[in-house]
């Protein structure tokens, strides 16, 4: 019983981030207006946090800071700073998107993906 | 090795960066056209670099630990530029595209200050650091920062149409690159590891893993999301077609093709001992690629919109890249680089002539410009000779690369790759002599299948003199002419190096050294460009005379290619759910090609 819990409890993160990529992925291509598409892209996104964490996480094990603690088993610095660099990304793409989308509703006076097809109108 | 050549390798992307850092802040006090020329003079810079590295690195590569962090006991724990010949030419081409695309775009944007020249220096330095780099993550972030400055530049200009092409863009490439940042995270997982060499004895030691297959699914299609490749290729026609002129010189010239060169690295230097990818490489790559080459031919024959045209051309060429690479043979692989740097020098010129149609003749709509192209004949005769080049003409680097991979295709392969490679080269080619013969002859005064596509009314900035546009334009078309002989053997040799990476020398390891590689050998002349350049000539004359045909062979044309034509049109609806849609279906495809195996 406690082997099949901990079984589950490891696969759990991988399936965490699977779900978020499909859910993402479905969410967006069902979204009618793009400021929920930009956040439907944030979970998708969210998807490559979890699994990269997961990646480095070890149980019981300290943060990666040894300059006060003596040095110790610890989880993996390196994923967390690929996961601080993915952030700002992130923040980048989604600042950018959103300056897009204010642009064209100032233009265009709708959101719907649907409405705004390019050279289709 | 000589000493201050070691310390190279950073320069062509810290140089670029400085600049535009400074540009961003100063840009504003400088009088107008000093940023153009600083921006030129640091692109100029970044080339020398790639071109001294380049004729450098032929004996050994410059591997360049950031921060002096070597490996310790063969096990890296910095990230590494480690600059070969194929990189290094790759990044000397892109600087090239960027000079000539500057000069093109002199007083192009002289309301905005230096904000155009600092995306622009961003872009050329992300996919020059793309091409350098020997770290996983390390591509992934140049990649982002390649992408991110793509898609403000497309939106740059503000246009309803270019806002809602730049959307999709960055959508369905965020997309892209979120896939390959998972891809990244579960072969870190297996392997332990983000140094290719560090990652290739990883995949060495667990060839059959699963957990591998998958990460080089996800990142591949990451990679063909950007190598505009059938069916992740949706967002590039509507990108291309509305972002400045400038701008989709770059787009189609390199961007396109170094997702394409990423698809390499991954191939040969991470996952070169994978049986299975390389399986999947070999077939579904293989298969979408020559899809993509007819797909984009057809709906290029199809457009109206002449930057939508071209876009298509460029996925039409991606496709024939792709093939190249998927041959896994040395052959495919040197004729794909030199057609990469053919086709990017021959593309990025065509885009440059619908740039100078949008400042001089007001439009870029084929239909409404017939005939108005007088004026600018010298453009005419560029665009005619560059849409024969793409038709397959025996002349010139885009042939060089042709024969070689048509070599590898010689050797045994599908029937229906060749095909459409042939059909791609064919349609691509005639849908620009059309052009020509519309706009520059007048010819075509009955419009057929393209009045039905897509267009828009749109010009950009007229005072800037004819001269100072078509100066570049003829330079990269006169490049392209240029040196086929030699960039053969270089593209030999750079494919062997790319083929066999001497991992253990990167890090620092007593391995046994790669074979050596084999001798360079001139290849048989053919008769396939001459027939596919006839083919193309003959196609465009038919496309532009049809309705001098009797009406029952129209229709029973119409008849039967009609209902092909209308799925294709329906499939390329410009609705981002329907990309996704598809890039989903593009997934699923590669994960049913890894279960079939």
């Amino acid at each position: 019983m406690m082997a099949m819990l901990e079984r589950v409890q490891s696969l759990l993160p991988w399936a965490v981030a699977a779900w978020l990529l499909g859910i993402g992925l479905y969410a967006i291509l069902t979204s009618r207006h793009y400021v929920h598409l930009i956040g439907c892209l944030s979970v998708v996104q969210a998807s490559t946090y979890v699994l990269l964490l997961a990646a480095g996480y070890r149980h019981n094990a300290r943060a990666p800071i040894f300059y006060t603690h003596a040095p110790s088993v610890a989880v993996d610095p390196v994923v967390q700073a690929l996961v601080l660099t993915d952030i700002v990304i992130g923040a980048t793409v989604t600042a950018l998107l959103l300056a897009l989308v204010l642009q064209l509703h100032k233009r265009r006076g709708t959101l719907d993906p649907e409405k705004l097809r390019p050279m289709r109108s | 090795m000589n000493a201050s050549l070691a310390l190279l390798p950073p320069l062509p992307v810290a140089g670029p960066l400085a600049v535009a850092g400074l540009l961003l802040v100063f840009g504003h006090m400088l009088p107008r056209r000093v940023p153009d020329a600083i921006a030129i003079l640091a692109a100029i810079a970044a080339g020398v670099v790639c071109v001294l590295m380049a004729t450098h690195t032929v004996q050994a590569p410059l591997t360049y630990w950031f921060g002096g962090w070597t490996p310790r006991h063969g096990l890296p724990i910095g990230i590494a530029f480690v600059v070969y010949p194929p990189g290094a030419w790759l990044g000397a081409f892109i600087a090239l595209l960027f000079v000539a695309t500057l000069l093109f775009a002199w007083g192009y944007y002289d309301e905005v200050q230096a904000h155009f020249h600092v995306l622009m220096l961003l872009f050329m330095t992300g996919m020059i650091g793309f091409c350098l780099t020997h770290d996983l993550f390390n591509l992934f972030v140049w990649f982002e920062l390649m992408s991110v400055s793509a898609f403000a530049l497309t939106g740059y200009a503000l246009r309803t149409d270019a806002l809602e092409g730049a959307l999709n863009f960055t959508v369905i490439n965020t997309i892209g690159s979120y896939l390959i940042l998972g891809g990244l995270g579960l072969i870190y997982i297996e392997v332990g590891a983000l140094d290719f060499s560090a990652l290739a004895h990883g995949v060495n030691a667990m060839p059959g893993s699963p957990v591998i297959a998958a990460s080089f699914a996800l990142m591949a299609s990451g990679l063909l999301i950007k190598g505009a490749q059938v069916p992740f290729h949706f967002w590039l026609a509507d990108a291309h077609a509305v972002a400045p002129s400038p701008v989709s010189v770059i787009f189609s010239g390199a961007m396109v093709s170094i997702g394409l060169y990423g698809i390499v690295i991954l191939t040969w230097s991470v996952f070169g001992g994978s049986p299975p990818v390389q399986h999947l490489v070999h077939t579904l790559l293989l298969g979408l690629g020559a899809a993509s080459a007819a797909v984009g031919g057809v709906m290029a024959l199809m457009q109206r919109h002449i930057k939508r045209l071209l876009a298509f051309s460029t996925i039409s060429h991606a496709g024939i890249l792709l093939v190249g690479v998927a041959l896994l043979d040395r052959d495919g692989l040197s004729g794909m680089l030199v057609y990469l740097i053919g086709h990017g020098l021959v593309k990025g010129a065509l885009f440059m002539i619908a740039g100078i149609m949008l400042a001089t003749l007001g439009g870029i709509d084929e239909i409404g410009l017939r005939g108005k192209g007088r004026p600018i004949w010298p453009a005419g005769l560029v665009m005619g000779f560059a849409g024969l080049m793409l038709a397959g003409l025996p002349i010139g680097l885009m042939d060089t690369g042709m024969e070689r991979i048509g070599l590898a295709l010689r050797s045994g392969h599908e029937l229906i790759v060749r095909f459409a490679v042939v059909m791609g080269m064919v349609c691509t080619g005639a849908a620009v002599l059309r052009v020509t013969g519309r706009v520059f002859l007048g010819w075509g005064s009955v419009a057929g299948e393209e009045e039905r596509s897509p267009t828009n009314a749109e010009r950009e900035k007229a005072d800037r003199p004819l001269w100072l546009m078509l100066v570049p334009t003829t330079l990269l078309v006169g490049l392209s002419l240029l040196g086929s002989h030699d960039a053969d053997r270089i593209g030999w040799r750079a494919a062997s190096v790319l083929m066999q990476p001497d991992h253990d020398a990167v890090l620092g390891l007593a391995g046994p050294h790669p074979a050596s590689i084999p001798a360079w050998t001139k290849v048989p002349g053919s008769w396939l460009p001459w027939l596919a350049t006839m083919l193309a000539l003959g196609l465009a004359v038919l496309e532009l005379t049809w309705h001098k045909l009797p009406r029952r062979v129209g229709t029973s044309y119409d008849r039967a290619i009609g209902p092909v034509l209308a799925v294709l049109r329906a499939v390329h609806s410009g609705s981002v759910g329907d990309y996704v849609t598809w890039v989903v279906v593009g997934l699923a495809a590669m994960g049913v090609t890894f279960a079939l195996i």
